[in-house]
């Protein structure tokens, strides 16, 4: 079912490929090539869109990696982002620090700040975790609001565009450049990790942690490294998004964002590799689309001024609703279908 | 000395409304093993609802009132029988986000029909003082503080009496023994959320006279979760006693702490007691210790 009639593999190493046919192959270029050349054909707007989005797949992925792969519920994860916002925004514009260095320690400081709050990971799960990483997202954005001699409090605080080698990246086009290389890093990474030791540790976990636990992996160690990439991605995530937006302020982190990422990645298919890729675009596409709707629908129907700004919650709860008592497993098990129906048609019995 | 007493007299009363936010939250944890994550919206939606039939239709108050009531039960039940029924026996994790999906929800269309963020509730109760040793107390709180003590005899009453509040008490302990009896256990969820609805409806409605309405009655929801952790999931007891400790807590706490930190260090008091309990006594002060090496 996942290869096409007439392939067959003969080595290990063919069969794990990920891209195993030359249409395969051909594929990758080509989106390559499409994403490579996308600014020629966007105009700003889209561009600043699709940005958006490949920030938000690096930070989905993140949370993934916890929630997907290795099952711990994080309902922090836009504190986590803040975290990384914020560490990159202070580096740079307060220390002058180069963009790289705030980048990585962007990613360092809000994976430990995750490995932080998922320490009672390793003695409960579930709700409980729910529960406290629900706390660090509330005590994060509580400490961005009110140290304000770092951060700059309700005031916000001012970001410098990102600057590599002394190339500076302000205009859309050449931040998109900037964010898929790293995106593309990211897929790579992530993807190749649920086939390695420790992604395979992960999804042991997830599947019975006493299980795993007997099988020798070490759940303190897992859990708080699964904690530590989940939010170290979320912090890169944070960095970027600061130095695209280039002004930060802790309304930026809301928790219903962090609901949102859950939504996403849910939507996607949790624990599959392209999962957080379809939930980002399904739902950043659908807000979209629903900013670009409602305020005409609300002077056309004469509605109130509360419409434009409900009908987006409203829509994307009812959205994560609707996918998880109809298709829990997300538009990537579709997508997997899909892939199934094209490969056997016109003969799919 | 009289701050300390002032503080005191707030945080107790506070506290038993974060108690039966909370009592809410454990019912329907109790009996179907769900966790209401939607619990702060819900609180939100009641407060604004409240706010629509006294302010907006100018009803009386006790009209208003008993169609809140009816409004909890009537939403608790469809949020059971559409949403949650047809995930039963699904992972927690989907449990879990499905109520996240529901907030969502509650919050859109509180935005929708209350696009104004902030508004005073009318005052149900009678706005005068009572000085309790040094400390003066507004009779708000003080009612606040009875209705929710009274609200908890009656639960526990029909817990302990009632067939069906038996039959729930039942359905906690060993649900497939209770199937095996014959009881209806999908009444019996749908029962703790329309029993939950209303606690959520009548927390609303006394922390919006007390405070007025704004977006923190979504973070009172969220401190009512701080109740839950420090007492124990599955306990009521549980939750009664811990509701007005977070109270205190809250109170005491960011009375004496203000000048000291940052401005604000009240709210997140009950954040920072989670993280604590959590790590420190995980299943809180009289949850149910499940032996489980993890």
């Amino acid at each position: 079912m996942n290869l096409p009639a007439g392939v067959r593999n003969y080595t290990y190493a063919s069969d794990m490929a990920i891209f195993r046919t030359k249409t395969h192959w051909a594929m990758l270029l080509l989106l390559f090539v499409l994403l490579f050349t996308a600014p020629l054909y966007f105009g700003n707007h889209w561009l600043s869109v699709a940005n958006l989005i490949g920030i938000t797949i690096i930070a989905a992925i993140g949370l993934n990696i916890l929630t997907g792969y290795c099952g711990q519920l994080s309902i922090g994860h836009a504190g986590f982002i803040a975290v990384g916002a914020y560490t990159s925004a202070v580096l740079t514009n307060r220390f002058e620090l180069p963009f790289l260095v705030g980048l990585i320690s962007a990613g360092l400081l809000a994976g430990l700040v995750g490995m932080i709050f998922g320490i009672p990971s390793v003695r409960v799960k579930g709700f409980y975790l729910a529960i406290s990483t629900i706390a660090a997202q509330l005590i994060i954005i509580w400490v961005i609001e009110h140290w304000t001699s770092v951060t700059g409090g309700f005031d916000g605080i001012r970001v410098p565009p990102a600057e590599i080698f002394g190339i500076e990246f302000v205009s859309q086009g050449s931040q998109f450049y900037l964010i898929v290389v790293i995106l593309i890093m990211v897929v790579f990474f992530a993807t190749n990790l649920a086939r390695t030791r420790t992604g395979r540790a992960f999804v042991a976990i997830r599947d019975n942690d006493l299980a795993a636990e007997v099988m020798g992996i070490n759940l303190f160690r897992y859990k708080l490294l699964a904690f530590f990439i989940g939010c170290f991605l979320a912090g890169i995530a944070g960095s970027l998004l600061a130095h695209w937006t280039g002004f930060m302020s802790a309304e930026n982190f809301h928790i219903s964002d962090s609901i949102l990422y859950i939504g996403m990645i849910i939507i996607g298919g949790l624990g599959k590799s392209v999962g957080p890729i379809f939930g980002v675009l399904f739902i950043r596409l659908l807000q979209q689309g629903i900013t670009y709707i409602a305020p005409s629908l609300e002077s056309t129907f004469n509605l109130t001024a509360g419409f434009t700004t409900g009908l987006g919650p409203i829509i994307l709860g009812l959205v994560i609703i609707l996918f998880l008592i109809i298709e829990p497993r997300g538009l990537a098990h579709r997508w997997q279908l899909f892939k199934a129906s094209y490969r056997l048609w016109p003969f799919s019995y | 000395m009289d701050e300390l007493l002032q503080y005191t007299v707030t945080g107790l009363t506070v506290g038993m409304v974060y108690a039966l936010i909370a009592l809410g939250f454990v019912l329907i944890w109790k009996s179907s093993g769900v966790a209401n994550l939607a619990l702060g919206q819900l609180v939100l939606l009641f407060s604004w609802f409240t706010y629509g039939m006294l302010e907006q239709r100018g009803l009386s108050v006790w009209l208003a009132l008993i169609l809140v009531i009816l409004f909890a039960l009537a939403l608790g039940w469809v949020i059971e029988r559409f949403i949650l029924r047809p995930l039963i026996a699904q992972p927690i994790l989907s449990l879990i986000t499905i109520t996240l999906g529901v907030a969502y929800l509650i919050e859109g269309v509180v935005t929708f029909i209350w696009p104004k963020s902030v508004a005073g509730m009318p005052h149900i109760f009678p706005q005068n003082t009572v000085h309790i040793g040094s400390a003066v107390v507004s009779m708000e709180y003080l009612l606040a503080a009875a209705i929710s003590l009274v609200l908890f005899i009656l639960l526990s009453l029909y817990f302990k009496y009632s067939r069906m509040g038996i039959a729930m008490r039942a359905t906690a302990d060993d649900q497939l023994a209770v199937q095996a009896c014959g009881i209806p256990v999908t009444k019996i969820f749908s029962r703790s959320w329309m029993f939950a609805c209303v606690l959520a409806a009548v927390g609303g409605v006394l922390m919006s006279s007390i405070g007025g309405i704004s977006y923190g009655l979504v973070e009172t929801g969220l401190k009512s979760f701080s109740v839950v952790i420090l007492g124990g999931l599955d306990s009521f007891l549980g939750a009664i006693i811990a509701g007005p400790i977070i109270g205190l807590a809250e109170n005491i706490g960011g009375g004496f702490l203000t000048p000291h930190m940052w401005a604000g260090i009240k709210d997140i008091i009950p954040f920072v007691i989670i993280v604590i309990v959590m790590l420190i006594k995980p299943y809180g002060l009289f949850g149910e210790e499940r032996i489980e090496r993890i």
